[in-house]
């Protein structure tokens, strides 16, 4: 039904981007309480993922618009994480929009909540294709700036402006550090283009180079909240509405982590080596210190941020290893972060939907509430990397892409971090487990929809690891 | 068939735990039901599967599984990502600590008939630790190996937190953290196994016909044992033991002192030593000193305490630490009686920890100050117990004697003045175990019965088959040893053959 040329695999790109004017502009067209953009945004971001698979991996890439926009293998899976985690988090924004018990929806605009969500998936989408330095940081902005709108989005709330405030100054420091770092890049290679200057690193470097690498790792450091730049993040976290941190937590690190890729495999694979330590320093010390911060949280969010600060570390951990083991396991270690997150986001959700977001609300629940405790479980072990989870199988990836380049004392160093990440873990399955019942905690109702969600999250924690076939499958993508 | 039977050992828990998602956890005599039935099915599967690995023997093994002599050899290609297969198979080390499992886990499932809380989700998680401890006695390639060995984590502290006693979540974290840090050496170092094995697998067979740079072995030996030893309670990392076993059901103290710290030694054996026997020859006498503080320590700690399960732990850590002192004999014999003592001690430990949980169920104190005259009114939990110390102390008879002398006589034939120090503060060691468990024997079973347990009952029939059935092992292995050190010898030797094969290389400044 396509014609054999590239040409073709530019449509999932070319919807999405029309895609979130539909779904805003669907608003015109329909009263407050339609269901219709709800539709839309359903069956145009699943049309989406559908049409992704249409594209054959391994073969080849394709390049167009002058050749500044690529869709390689790496970039379709990337593109697939992205919309997986843009559909979890429409999923998990419904229940906000919906009357709750006081008759009043938490947050309003579900149109053009999407809206931003499909501009932040699509910021996403142009990092992984950019080939030249103008439209990378095109997509790393695209991506931002729709997340600065999500923290905001209920006016009225204190914490959520403050937050938003927070995170506006903070990536912007970021986006001037980036632009400074491109600025140099291009002093030092005298073009835009990625293959240009990969040329150019590769003849030679200069302190200009290395100027520039610095600034871009601090630039991306912010957003990638990598130690020292991680600060913002908690706060953010829990100033935001909770389906935005779920949002933030999952596409906003996976762009961010393909931003690295791309840079690290890309126009500087020559100097991946003199690099290493750079990356390894950060990695160790994000991870070691997003553990250390966890420890003592006993706000939900609060700990899901330092949580996940620490797997921004062990993602860091691949980047030391060949192009293709690298790339396979961020691919699929990002997946399985997916789907462990918004796995316990849904959980915590739920919990917030009726109690205070603390520790203190899940006491009890597996008394009360049997299949939430244990879906709990499986998304804290799997986060924790406890094998038969997917977590630990994703982890192993990571580690084994660390390791296959000789950088055993960083591994070993992440896996002995492991010990420390499965303390808070526990900490937070003790509240749930074995904690007494407090009698003062409203009881939880769960709809159908939430049931099913949960459900079907805890089986994907659960067999993607341990299936074979699913686990190769979606590392050698989802295509039919 | 026979293979498919073997794959079954550790598939039938799992699907035992899918098939009760749909029963609602009010019914728990169908749910007790359920799991017994699944649990003996197992039991007798292994048995069986015990008997076919006797009855062939040494001959006839498959040539793939080279140097090993495995039976029921399955090889299928698992994770192509990195090259992980599923390889599981049997030779009479590990088939015969798999028939303790089984042993254990059924035992495990009898005497949890009257737990307290949720029995649904406790009984899934016993089958789920079973199907971890099966696992890592099966596979053979060091992925799912560490798959297995881990998977231990997710029910350990599930288990202990909600259906423990006293200090229930100190003493769960604490063993749940403990055996993760053992294992994320273990993780660290399989890394570098794979990558400087330079073979392109994890098979154990394929990395043992290579030798392992001696750098790399320098380090990740160390790193691989002690990460293995945490889980066997070698000194310095003993301290999780006994508040764990202390804090868990009796199910749980069966299982985790019976056959998941035999894992730990299992894996010093089968994997840190068999691959990397060069830098064991260097290492290993290291470890002989830190023995010192199991062997002859643990007796006199045990004798100063008053809580049944602290004594039980430390009485375990001295256990453990003669399969240590066979380990690091490097003599065939002393291998053996490693093995012997790995699979003695799990039954007797878990008939001690079985008889306590029984008696603690009644009695409601573990303190033995407090109790008394309890032969009277339970002769038979009684003698249970009093058997299982006899075993302990290793009487002629039981399996403890067999055991602990091979490992004696192995030791002492190394030609190292340590480890004949410490082969003989070991054999003095006796004496002391002998003086705490009879000690405790006569404190809790003679002497004047307290008016509170007046009204006391002895054992039901349930819990009288389990004390038969272990008694019956322990005895079986004590006056018949031929038949299972029959099954060892051919099994360890290969691996003594690689471990003599290996030439000590001169590294300055270290061992010697």
């Amino acid at each position: 039904m396509f014609d054999f040329s590239t040409s073709h695999f530019l449509i999932p790109d070319l919807l999405l981007l029309i895609f979130p004017f539909i779904v805003i502009g669907s608003r015109l067209f329909c009263n407050a309480q339609s269901k219709m953009p709800w539709r839309i945004a359903n069956f145009g971001f699943i049309a989406i993922f559908i049409l992704l698979n249409f594209i054959p991996l391994a073969s080849g890439e394709g390049r167009f618009f002058i050749s500044n926009w690529r869709i390689d293998d790496f970039g379709v899976l990337m593109r697939e994480v992205l919309l997986v985690s843009a559909i979890l988090g429409m999923w998990f924004a419904k229940d906000y929009f919906e009357h709750g018990a006081d008759g009043k929806p938490q947050m309003h605009q579900i149109a053009e909540f999407i809206g931003a969500i499909a501009f932040a998936t699509f910021g996403g989408v142009t990092v992984v294709s950019a080939c030249d330095m103008l439209t990378f940081f095109l997509g790393l902005e695209i991506a931002t700036i729709p997340m600065y709108a999500l923290t905001a989005w209920n006016k009225k709330d204190q914490l959520g402006s403050e937050a938003a405030t927070k995170y506006i100054l903070m990536g912007s420091v970021a986006t001037a550090f980036e632009l400074f770092g491109f600025s140099y890049l291009y002093g030092f290679a005298g073009s835009l283009h990625f293959s240009e200057i990969q040329t150019a690193v590769a003849s030679g470097t200069s302190p200009l180079l290395w100027v520039a690498v610095l600034f871009l790792f601090c630039g991306i450091g912010f957003k990638l909240t990598l130690f020292p730049f991680y600060t913002w993040a908690p706060d953010v976290y829990e100033g935001a509405p909770t389906p935005v941190t779920a949002v933030l937590s999952v596409t906003s690190k996976a762009t961010a982590i393909a931003f690295l890729v791309v840079l690290v495999f890309g126009p500087l694979a020559p100097i991946q080596e003199q690099i290493a330590p750079l990356i390894a320093l950060l990695a160790g010390t994000t991870l070691f210190v997003g553990n250390l911060g966890a420890l003592k949280q006993s706000r939900l969010r609060r700990f899901m941020a330092y949580s996940s600060i620490a797997q921004a570390g062990y993602i860091m951990v691949a980047l030391l290893g060949p192009a293709a083991t690298a790339k396979t396991a961020i691919i699929y270690y990002l997946f399985v972060y997916a789907v462990s997150n918004y796995l316990a986001f849904f959980v915590f959700g739920i919990i917030g939907h009726h109690r205070e977001e603390t520790f203190a609300s899940l006491r009890g629940l597996s008394k009360q509430n049997p299949s939430l405790a244990i879906s709990l479980a499986i998304s804290m072990f799997s986060l924790a990397g406890i094998p038969p989870l997917a977590g630990f199988f994703g982890k192993f990836h990571l580690f084994y892409s660390g390791a296959s380049t000789g950088h055993y004392m960083l591994v070993a160093f992440a896996v002995l971090n492991n010990v420390l990440a499965l303390f808070y873990y526990i900490q937070l399955i003790k509240s749930a487990w074995v904690d007494e019942p407090d009698g003062h905690l409203t009881p939880l109702r769960l709809t159908r929809r939430q049931r099913a969600v949960i459900v079907a999250l805890s089986i994907a924690v659960v067999a993607l690891g341990f299936l074979p076939f699913l686990s190769n499958n979606i590392v050698a993508g989802f295509s039919f | 068939m026979d293979t498919i039977l073997f794959n079954l050992i550790w598939v039938i828990p799992l699907v035992t735990v899918l098939a009760c998602i749909p029963i609602p956890a009010a019914r728990e005599r169908l749910l007790r039901g359920i799991h017994t039935a699944s649990a003996t099915l197992v039991l007798g599967i292994v048995c069986y599967l015990t008997f076919r690995v006797y009855a062939i023997g040494s001959v006839s093994a498959n040539e793939v599984a080279a140097p090993l002599l495995l039976r029921f050899f399955t090889d299928i290609p698992w994770l192509s990502m990195f090259n992980a297969h599923y390889i599981v198979g049997a030779d009479g080390l590990n088939m015969l600590l798999l028939a303790l499992t089984a042993f254990i886990v059924w035992a495990g499932v009898l005497v949890s008939y009257r737990i307290k809380g949720n029995q649904k989700v406790f009984f899934a998680l016993i089958q789920i630790l079973a199907t971890s401890v099966y696992g890592v006695y099966m596979s053979f390639d060091l992925v799912l190996f560490f798959v297995f060995y881990e998977m231990e984590a997710l029910c350990m502290y599930l288990m202990i937190a909600c259906y423990g006693s006293g200090k229930r979540d100190y003493g769960g974290k604490k063993l749940t953290l403990t055996l993760a840090f053992g294992s994320s050496m273990i993780l660290a170092t399989l890394f570098g196994l794979y990558f400087e094995g330079g073979v392109n697998s994890w098979s154990i067979m394929e990395l043992s016909k290579v030798t392992l740079p001696m750098e790399f072995q320098m380090w990740a030996f160390p790193l691989m044992f002690m990460g293995f030893a945490v889980s066997s309670s070698l000194f310095p990392f003993h301290f999780w033991s006994p508040d764990g076993h202390s804090a868990a059901p009796t199910a749980v103290s069966m299982l985790a002192a019976g056959v998941m710290m035999k894992m730990g030694a299992y894996g010093c054996l089968r994997v840190a030593m068999f691959l990397m026997p060069e830098a064991a020859k260097i290492w290993l006498p290291y470890v002989v000193a830190l023995l010192i503080f199991n062997v002859v320590l643990g007796p006199f700690i045990a004798l100063r305490h008053k809580d049944l399960k602290y004594i039980t732990a430390y009485s375990s850590i001295s256990h453990l630490g003669l399969i240590f002192l066979g380990l690091a004999a490097l003599t065939p014999v002393g291998l053996r009686g490693a093995s012997l003592q790995m699979i003695s001690h799990g039954f007797l430990t878990g008939l001690f920890f079985a008889t306590i949980g029984m008696i603690y169920e009644r009695t409601h104190t573990r303190d033995i100050t407090q109790m008394g005259g309890i032969m009277r009114k339970m002769p038979f939990l009684g003698v249970g117990f009093v058997l299982a110390g006899f075993a302990g102390l290793g009487l002629p008879g039981f399996s403890g004697f067999i055991a602990e002398s091979t490992i004696f006589i192995g030791a002492f034939q190394q030609d190292s003045t340590l480890t004949r120090i410490v082969t003989i503060l070991a054999i003095l060691s006796i004496t002391t175990t002998a003086v705490y468990i009879l000690q405790t024997a006569n404190r809790m079973l003679h002497g004047p019965l307290p008016q509170k347990y007046e009204s006391l009952t002895d054992g039901c029939f349930r819990e009288k088959l389990v004390i038969v059935v272990l008694v019956a092992c322990l005895l079986f292995i004590g006056i018949c040893p031929g038949w299972i050190s029959d099954m060892l010898d051919w099994s360890i030797a290969p691996i003594f053959a690689k471990i003599s094969a290996a030439t000590q290389p001169v590294i300055g400044g270290i061992g010697g």
